[in-house]
């Protein structure tokens, strides 16, 4: 309603979080995505963790702001705080190493419980450069995704594999709800306290949940 | 006087106890010697009289500042016949806060009892507010402060002609209704601010047809002027427990003043000193954050403070931040700042901050991440700094440091190489100079033990001598015997018998 010129000229503006275990990639996969650069030492950017990407989609444009988390394990706790209002999530797992699959798994149905369906998730299996030592099979990941309602994803932020096509998927299906969203909002009438509630209850509550989180992951 | 001390020690008198108004109840010392009906009385007029107070000067402030933005708008502007009017006119378009004000009637009364409920800690420090309220220049000061802010708006609203005007008086009438909210809970406050932020920006978007960067422009400064205006009344609200967390979490970080680089994993080498001076610089904005008003300025602190970091951590490690190096170092930043009011600062940004920005914005990112260094503080324990629980107790509870386990071993010994590593570089290098000082110290008894042994070898040298000169003295007696008459032969003893002819002659002489 805002927007008034039409739908066309429209701006989306989503956040996306990146999530996943500390050593899986997830600040190379964003680098390589916005900079096309990995380990170079002429990256030019001061910082890898929030970064942000203009998009023009069948005519639409969108304005991506990528949240990347601190993926210790200590830090885990903290995961409500970051991805609350958020438009879609990338699980980043390494495919050589089984461990972090399992902390994808975990996102998930922290994520699930926390958000509902509204949000898009991304299961993204990274390094495929390194095929020979895999340790998480094909077949149990993309089950897995199917299985929760997210879309499975191979890259490689070495060879640049994947990335893009990951990221464009993403932004559609953040589009495909946004405008589900509207036209649901569309029927009902009281749109923009809604949209509003829905920015400001969190505000609070976040920090109660993360605590709750941090007994139950601490003990 | 000692009689009447002792009186007063055993026997109360009973009209000392009652209300001061003399209605025969008993008064209690906490309410200035009133009972508890006259003191709600009192206090109830007490405040009605600050509203009026309150009101009359947003009334004379925005007389001012009509005749201000009238003389600005010059001769097409109608004159001010209505400056009066502008209350009741711009109301109108506020029907729906009106609605909302009598709905929220029913919650503002359960606000009210628990104002004083007895148990409520709020209702003394109400009472030293109104104490200071009157105080002229705390007043005067932040008037200032507000007219500065109230000419800067009025300034960048001739910009915008016809919409500046609508947007002068929308904001105008919002703090005055504002100011007769101030028994709402920070909750409800929040949701008024939200509110007025969204219809604000929803009739500017028709306005402005759409072009939502002149948008976000207008309400930058709409927040800048109405949140400097009610920063008094809205930031730490004592309805709220925000105060309490404050100092629970100053305590908190002060309990954790040993908690250092290597337990966080802060990829950050403060001997480098250009690392240094970026992470004293990211102390002082995460501390300067208190000292701005409007959420927007402290988001920038927020802001700042980040930037310092990344630089920090990109001089250590010369690759771009990750928030896997960010957050932790963010969280060692905010333990050596222990910013002021950290918790009433977040509540205040996140109540009254213009969402979008605080929710996708690159601001809203930091802001994000110091909420949840926050939250890391707060529950911080031995396992998340990779410690033993028993060192984790005992370093909290202030019995050892962790820079130096061997508590025996006395500071002037400590092994410089470990010291140098876990501490900054102001540490190492008192720890240099302590040892410098002990090798001296040492040295100098050195010297001083060397004197003396001399001294003592000089003094037995001495002493030794003469007792030699005196054994000797002993020994050989100085005997001064006379010269015996020289009698040549007089050794000779077999003289006697020599024969007669033979026989010396003896001569005297």
């Amino acid at each position: 309603m805002a927007a008034g010129g039409g739908a066309g000229n429209k701006t989306y503006s989503f956040k996306v979080v990146l999530l996943g275990e500390g050593c899986v990639g997830k600040t190379s996969l964003v680098l390589r995505y916005c900079e096309n650069k990995f380990n170079d030492k002429h990256i030019t950017t001061l910082q890898a963790s929030f970064l942000t990407k203009k998009l023009n989609i069948t005519g639409k444009r969108v304005n991506l702001a990528i949240w990347d988390t601190a993926g210790q394990e200590r830090f885990h706790a903290l995961g409500p705080i970051y991805y609350r209002d958020s438009n879609g999530a990338i699980l980043v797992y390494d495919i050589t190493d089984e461990d972090s699959f399992q902390k994808v798994k975990n996102w998930v149905k922290e994520l699930r419980k926390m958000l509902g369906n509204e949000i898009c998730l991304c299961i993204v299996g990274n390094k495929v450069d390194l095929e020979k030592e895999r340790h998480v099979s094909v077949e149990e990941a993309e089950g897995y995704a199917e299985s929760v309602g997210a879309k499975h994803y191979h890259t490689s932020a070495k060879l640049n594999k994947g990335i893009e096509e990951l990221f464009l998927d993403l932004c559609k299906r953040m589009m495909e709800t946004a405008q589900a969203e509207e036209r649901a909002k569309g029927n009902g009438a009281s749109q923009s306290t809604t949209s509003r509630r829905g920015v400001q209850i969190v505000d609070d509550d976040p920090q109660a949940a993360t605590a709750a989180g941090g007994c139950c992951s601490s003990a | 006087m000692s009689q009447r001390k002792e009186r007063r020690g055993i026997h109360v008198d009973q009209s000392e106890l009652h209300c001061n108004k003399g209605c025969g109840y008993y008064g209690n010392a906490a309410w200035q010697g009133l009972c508890s009906k006259c003191w709600r009385e009192e206090y109830q007029r007490a405040r009605q009289k600050q509203i009026q107070e309150d009101w009359a000067l947003a009334e004379k402030l925005q007389r001012e500042e009509e005749v201000a933005y009238a003389s600005i708008q010059g001769a097409q502007s109608q004159p001010l016949s209505q400056p009066q009017a502008p209350p009741q006119a711009s109301l109108a378009p506020f029907s729906k806060f009106e609605e909302k004000k009598t709905n929220e009637k029913t919650r503002k009364v359960t606000t009210v009892k628990k104002f004083f409920s007895p148990s409520s800690r709020t209702a003394p420090k109400k009472e030293n507010q109104e104490g200071k309220t009157p105080s002229p220049s705390i007043s005067r000061q932040s008037s200032i402060e507000t007219d500065r802010v109230s000419r800067d708006f009025v300034d960048f609203l001739k910009t915008l002609h016809k919409p500046g005007r609508e947007v002068h008086k929308q904001s105008r009438a919002f703090i005055e209704i504002m100011a007769n909210k101030k028994d709402l809970s920070a909750d409800e406050l929040s949701e008024c601010v939200q509110d007025f932020y969204q219809n604000l920006s929803d009739r500017l978007m028709t306005h402005f047809k759409g072009s939502s960067e002149r948008v976000e422009r207008v309400m930058d400064e709409v927040e800048k002027y109405i949140m400097t205006r009610l920063y008094k009344s809205v930031f730490c609200p004592e309805t709220t427990d925000d105060e309490e967390k404050d100092l629970a979490t100053q305590n908190r970080i002060r309990a954790l003043h040993w908690v250092d680089i290597q337990m966080l994993c802060v990829p950050v080498d403060e001997e480098i000193p250009e690392v240094s001076d970026n992470v004293v610089k990211a102390i002082t904005d995460v501390i300067e954050m208190d000292s701005k008003r409007v959420p927007r300025d402290k988001l920038a602190c927020i802001t700042r403070c980040s930037k310092h970091i990344f630089s920090a951590i990109k001089i250590t490690k010369s690759e771009p931040a990750s928030a896997d190096d960010f957050l932790p170092t963010l969280i060692y930043i905010v333990l050596k700042a222990n910013p002021p009011r950290l918790q009433s600062n977040i509540q205040y940004i996140t109540r009254f901050c213009n969402p979008s920005r605080l929710m996708t914005g690159e601001d809203g990112y930091y802001f994000t991440n110091l909420c949840c260094a926050v939250a890391f503080i707060e529950k911080l324990d031995a396992q998340s700094l990779n410690l033993d629980p028993e060192d984790f107790e005992r370093y909290m509870s202030g019995q050892t440091s962790p820079r130096r386990p061997e508590a025996d071993g006395g500071w002037p010994q400590v092994d410089p190489p470990t010291g140098s590593a876990a501490s900054s570089p102001a540490l190492t290098q008192v720890y240099q100079n302590l040892d410098l000082l002990s090798g001296m110290g040492s040295r100098q008894d050195r010297v001083l033990e060397g004197v003396q042994s001399l001294q003592r070898d000089l003094i037995t040298w001495q002493e030794s001598v003469e007792r030699e000169v005196q054994e000797i003295l002993e020994k050989y007696p100085l005997e001064i015997r006379l010269p015996a008459p020289s009698a040549i032969d007089s050794d000779n003893v077999e003289n006697d018998r020599l024969p007669p002819p033979l026989t010396p002659q003896v001569f005297a002489g």
